[in-house]
């Protein structure tokens, strides 16, 4: 009976202990696959939905001392330089059996994403409820995108609910609806990106335009769920004074409660290495932003939603309230 | 007039993130920002003088009883070593020695002195150097050589270790290492500054001269408390002397000082001349006999870690009537306590030139004030001088006092609210006790509840039942990372197969894990009955040679016992020797549970064959080790972490109650301070994934190895991996090191955060924890520019230190702690 077999998710990290994405002290679970793929986008491990292998090369200590990964390989994916270095994977070839992950002594070869029952997955939560509960913490369910392992997910919420564990969903909304829908009844948090209010633009940086994104967000503001909105704040991209007078006008037009905050997100390089060790050449490099002023342009624009009457902040280090 | 309790600033005062003491003009006064100033232009020097005259007066008085000899000694001294009251004091004393100068004490010591002058030249060290010496200041010290050789308390104790206690000790392969209280007076003690400063010297000569009423000289058994009973009065003369010197100066400086400095001369002249015989009668004549009585307890002796006690409740009762009766304003009062730590910090310690490489060699060192907490009937005792003296800390950012904050589950808020922007700032100070389990370890070694709750921190981890304990709190640092190599091979070292420990046979013939743990046990009750009996060995030449009459006066009950302190004249005699390295003997014994006898991934020819070559050869097995596919302590991970409670346990359970020489017993703490890096200097490669000579971990974090932290799950995960170790049974304390990158603890959300995890530190019992707020980029930076960042402090582990003082060695072990961050 397929409805009794134990529903799994993929997960490529549990992070305890942070406090930038929600309330107080969380434990974030991250769930492997995205559908958006931003440019900027500084977790490239989380955006394939399955398991894959990433090669951190400069940890290899080479095929001289060790080379188990290529006596356990089935298909001769290793890829090594003329020292005997492993650089890379030959994905093609790759059959995604992970021996090689398994075996590697030195973590040059690392598993990202695992599949996980929610049952394990709470136990790393309730690991820390003690903390949780004094900080005014809770669980995030990040990504990816979180909504996309949406049965997973609404486990792990109704999981959060019967232990009393505050939840937080962050998203980037590119999904059905029904998504949304399904998540409502157990997330006492949402917090969410709105990017772009021009969807050619959006269709710049990211896989679709902007229009299921806006509709999502206007719907959870309509369900009376305390809410955070994040914008990534990327210069001559998201980064423009138009686009947040746009946004500053459609929040207060469409949005039926209004958000706890409004966070602006510096863009930050991120994430080149772990590019490099899924062979993906790093999308934002010689971006050219170390001419824009970052922190004194996203005062003006906090300033500019200030005056328009929402709660806008600059990063994430201002208490939600 | 009520008193809020609040400081001068406002509670939630936030004085940066990270920043350290990077910068100057800290302070809001005028007066304390220059005499930081003048502070930090004084060289570092080494004087001869104390030296000189205390060999004088042990020539001159050598046919008196010992004790009487010492007293005398110590008055000789205070009548004649040169005193000074630098510009824009208003506080004034010292140990024997100008303002960042060294005092030398020939009588606990002196091959090494002799040695470096000699052949190497003090200002020509690496670590921690001097201002180069006079010739005459050489001379001296060398006229004094052979007087003391064969002579010192070091001397009289070598020459009564056996064979084994010296090549387990650090004279052989350092398994301990005693060379505090060998090389030194024992200190690490806290005075009864409530006594002094109630009574003042006149009381506390009374009670002896009642006493000493009652003995009588034909009854042979009351003559030693008699000689007792007179060197404590000759050491109340000698402090009378030294006070009435300091007011006889002040006077002769006024004479010739323009006015308004002449007044500050009168004024301290008025207080010396009080002080020097009569209790004090405001805050002002209270924290300068605080200040005297404690440099004349450093002039005596230079053992380490004579603390400060618990200075905002002692002195609360001077402040109350002070401002209720409009005697003195808060500022005055603030800036006498600025002025009081600059003091305190121009007070010097010498330290030979191979204990600078592995620690800090500046400061007394281990003079450590404590604030906060509760007190006697268990009540808060916050009040308005606990923030005082955080502030000043903050303004002056100095080495000295080494702080520490006592919380517990009722402390007001604002009190963690100032003391996480003080931790926010970077300085590593202060640091937090856990006034939830230091009270019952407390209680475990024999305190009363009221004594308990009235702990201060003695030096960089250790409870002390202020003014009622001699301690010996730093008698030893004992590897117990090293008890496994000798369980593991049959009580032979690694390195060079020499038989240390007991027969308990090879791993490879071990049939179960269950074999290990029970050789690891064997050899730790040999081992640490080897530290035992040097201690003691030590300690009995302590009390032969080199009783301490006049901190006898301030220790209870001594005068009610007829007995100083060494001789066990305390209310509470303790010994407390540190196990250390405890996260590399846990995920050592991870690594031969689970990839010998669980898994049987290799076998015990092979790893021992890779630990004695050093891992060479071995590279997948080293990276495995060190790879989170082993189990390792830290991240809330019971394989391994019960591996440590073991450990921790059987470390304590053969050291505590067994007796001392002074009628008390052991105590164990579990520690390492900065020796995690000297006692891994001298070790072979362990099976935690360890070379040779690396760090072993520190006190009791996680395992860091060059290639990899092993704590990997952030500080909730390490909180509750410590949290499983029995704290309570370390009645000599614990101690958490962590490292916090400024980001995560920036903003108003780090600060809650901050302080939801010192709450949570609390509630899950964790005694004591120190932070350091730095990225890993400025350490570095630190190292490439000395001299831009000569005033960078950070927490080392007990206490901080000018980073670039720090030997290299431990500059790296510093920036390869595991950093915590948050997102």
């Amino acid at each position: 009976m397929p409805d009794e077999k134990v529903q799994k998710g993929i997960v490529f990290n549990i992070q305890r202990y942070t406090i930038h994405d929600g309330p107080g002290i969380r434990t974030e679970v991250f769930l492997k696959g995205c559908s958006l793929h931003c440019k900027w986008c500084s977790n490239p491990e989380s955006i394939n939905s399955k398991p894959e292998v990433g090669v951190y090369k400069t940890k290899c200590i080479g095929k001289e001392h060790c080379g188990y990964c290529d006596k356990v390989c089935p298909s001769g994916a290793i890829v090594r330089e003329e020292h005997g270095f492993t650089i890379g994977i030959d994905r093609e070839k790759c059959i995604g059996c992970f021996r090689c992950t398994d075996i590697c002594p030195a973590n040059a070869l690392k598993k990202w994403g695992k599949e996980m029952t929610a049952d394990e997955v709470m136990e790393e939560i309730l690991a820390d409820r003690e903390t949780m509960f004094r900080s005014g913490g809770g669980a995030t369910f990040s990504g990816g995108e979180s909504l996309l392992q949406i049965d997973f997910l609404v486990e792990l919420l109704k999981k959060c609910r019967g232990k009393n564990i505050h939840t937080c969903v962050e998203t980037a909304l590119n999904v059905p609806k029904e998504n949304i829908e399904k998540a409502v009844p157990y997330t006492d948090m949402f917090i969410f990106d709105i990017k772009e209010m021009n969807t050619e633009k959006h269709k710049t940086f990211a896989k679709y335009g902007n229009e299921r994104v806006l509709e999502n967000a206007v719907y959870i503001s309509e369900t009376g769920i305390p809410y955070v909105i994040r914008i990534p704040y990327v210069p001559l991209h998201t980064g423009t004074k138009e686009n947040v007078e746009a946004m500053t006008r459609f929040i207060n037009e469409k949005f039926k409660n209004k958000p706890l905050q409004i966070q602006f997100l510096r863009f930050r390089e991120l994430g080149e290495e772990k590019y490099e060790s899924l062979g993906i050449k790093y999308p934002m490099k010689d971006n050219g932003f170390e001419k824009f002023e970052l922190e004194k342009d996203i005062h003006e624009m906090v300033d500019l939603m200030k005056n328009a009457g929402l709660p806008a902040v600059a990063g994430t280090t201002t208490p939600i309230k | 007039m009520a008193i809020k309790a609040c400081g001068l600033e406002p509670y939630d005062k936030n004085y940066g993130v990270g920043v350290s003491a990077l910068g100057e003009n800290f302070s809001p006064y005028e007066r304390i920002n220059k005499l930081l100033k003048n502070f930090h232009n004084t060289p570092y020097t080494v004087d001869s003088q104390r030296a000189v005259l205390v060999t004088e007066a042990y020539k001159e008085y050598a046919a008196d009883a010992q004790i009487i000899k010492v007293a005398k000694a110590l008055k000789y001294i205070l009548e004649k070593v040169d005193i000074q009251i630098n510009e824009g004091e208003i506080l004034v004393g010292g140990n024997g020695a100008p303002m960042r100068s060294n005092p030398v004490f020939p009588e606990f010591s002196y091959a090494w002195v002799a040695d470096e002058i000699k052949n190497f030249p003090l200002h020509e060290r690496e670590y921690c150097p001097y201002a180069p010496q006079t010739e005459k200041q050489k001379a001296d010290l060398l006229s004094i050589e052979d007087f003391w050789k064969n002579n010192t308390v070091d001397d009289h104790s070598c020459a009564r270790l056996t064979k084994e206690e010296i090549m387990a000790s650090q004279m052989g392969y350092g398994l301990f290492v005693n060379t505090i209280i060998l090389r030194a007076g024992v200190g690490h003690t806290s005075p009864n500054y409530r006594k002094l400063l109630s009574k003042g010297y006149i009381g506390i000569r009374k009670e002896i001269e009642e006493e000493l009423a009652k003995l009588d000289r034909k009854n042979p058994d009351h003559l030693a408390k008699i000689y007792y009973y007179q060197a404590s009065l000759i050491t109340i003369d000698a402090a009378e002397i030294y006070c009435k010197r300091y007011a006889s100066l002040a006077r002769e400086m006024a004479e010739k000082a323009e006015p308004e400095r002449a007044k500050e001369l009168i004024q301290i002249a008025e207080t010396c001349e009080w002080i020097s015989v009569n209790p004090p009668r405001n805050f002002r004549e209270a924290i300068q006999l605080f200040l005297l009585g404690t440099c004349i307890i450093v002039t005596e002796a230079n053992g380490q870690s004579i603390s400060y006690g618990r200075f905002d409740q002692f002195m609360y009762p001077f402040y109350e009537k002070d401002i209720e009766n409009g005697v003195a304003t808060k500022e005055e009062i603030q800036e006498l306590i600025e002025a009081l730590f600059i003091k305190l910090s121009g007070m010097q310690k010498f330290r030979d030139k191979n204990a600078v490489r592995q620690a800090s060699g500046r400061g007394l060192g281990g003079d450590c004030m404590t604030v906060g907490g509760v007190d006697r009937r268990g009540k808060d005792a916050t009040n308005d001088l606990t923030f005082l003296v955080l502030e000043a800390r903050n303004h002056t950012r100095l080495i000295s006092p080494w702080m520490a904050v006592r919380l517990h589950k009722n402390t007001p808020y604002e009190l963690k609210l100032v003391t996480a922007n003080s931790i926010r700032m970077g300085t590593g100070e202060p640091k937090i006790f856990n006034d939830e389990v230091a009270i019952p370890a407390g209680l475990g070694k024999g305190y009363s509840i009221e004594d308990a709750r009235d702990y201060t921190v003695v030096g960089c981890v250790e409870i002390d039942a202020a003014g009622y304990e001699y301690g010996c709190h730093d008698a030893s640092y004992f590897n117990v990372s090293r008890v496994l190599e000798l369980a593991i091979n049959d009580g032979k070292w690694l390195e060079d197969n020499v038989q240390m420990g007991i027969h308990t046979g090879y791993l490879k013939d071990m049939k179960s894990f269950d074999e290990v743990l029970e050789a690891f046990d064997k050899q730790m009750e040999y081992m640490v009955g080897l530290m035992i009996s040097s201690i003691n060995t030590i300690e009995q030449v302590h009390k032969e040679f080199k009783p301490l009459p006049y901190l006898s006066l301030l220790i209870e009950d001594c005068v009610k016992n007829g007995r100083d302190v060494t001789a066990g004249g305390a209310k509470y005699n303790l010994t407390g020797p540190q196990a250390l390295a405890l996260g590399t003997a846990a995920d050592s014994l991870s690594t031969i549970k689970q990839l010998i006898f669980d898994e049987k991934k290799i076998t015990a020819e092979e790893l021992i064959d890779a630990l004695k070559k050093n891992w060479e050869g071995y590279e997948p097995l080293y990276r495995l080790v060190n790879s989170d596919k082993v189990h390792h302590y830290g991240n809330d991970d019971d394989y391994a972490d019960e591996l440590a409670k073991f450990v921790f346990d059987t470390y304590c359970k053969y050291v505590e109650r067994r007796p001392n020489v002074r009628g008390g017993k052991f105590a164990p703490g579990v520690y390492s301070v900065a020796g995690n890096v000297p006692h891994g200097l001298i070790q072979w490669a362990s099976a935690d994934g360890r070379q040779a000579h690396e760090p072993v971990s520190d006190c009791i974090g996680a395992v860091h190895t060059h290639v990899a932290s092993h704590d990997i799950k952030g500080p909730t995960a390490m909180l509750n991996s410590v949290a499983k170790l029995d704290h309570e049974r370390a009645g000599n304390g614990t101690l958490l090191n962590w490292k916090f990158n400024p980001s995560s603890v920036q903003g108003e959300t780090g600060l809650n955060n901050f302080i939801a995890l010192l709450d949570m530190i609390i509630e899950k019992k964790l005694m004591h924890s120190q932070f350091n707020v730095i990225t890993r980029e400025q350490l570095l930076a630190a190292q490439q520019d000395p001299e831009k960042y000569k005033h960078l402090l950070i927490r080392v582990a007990g206490y901080s230190a000018y980073f670039v003082d720090l030997g290299k060695a431990l500059q790296r072990d510093i920036i390869e702690r595991t950093e915590l961050s948050f997102d």
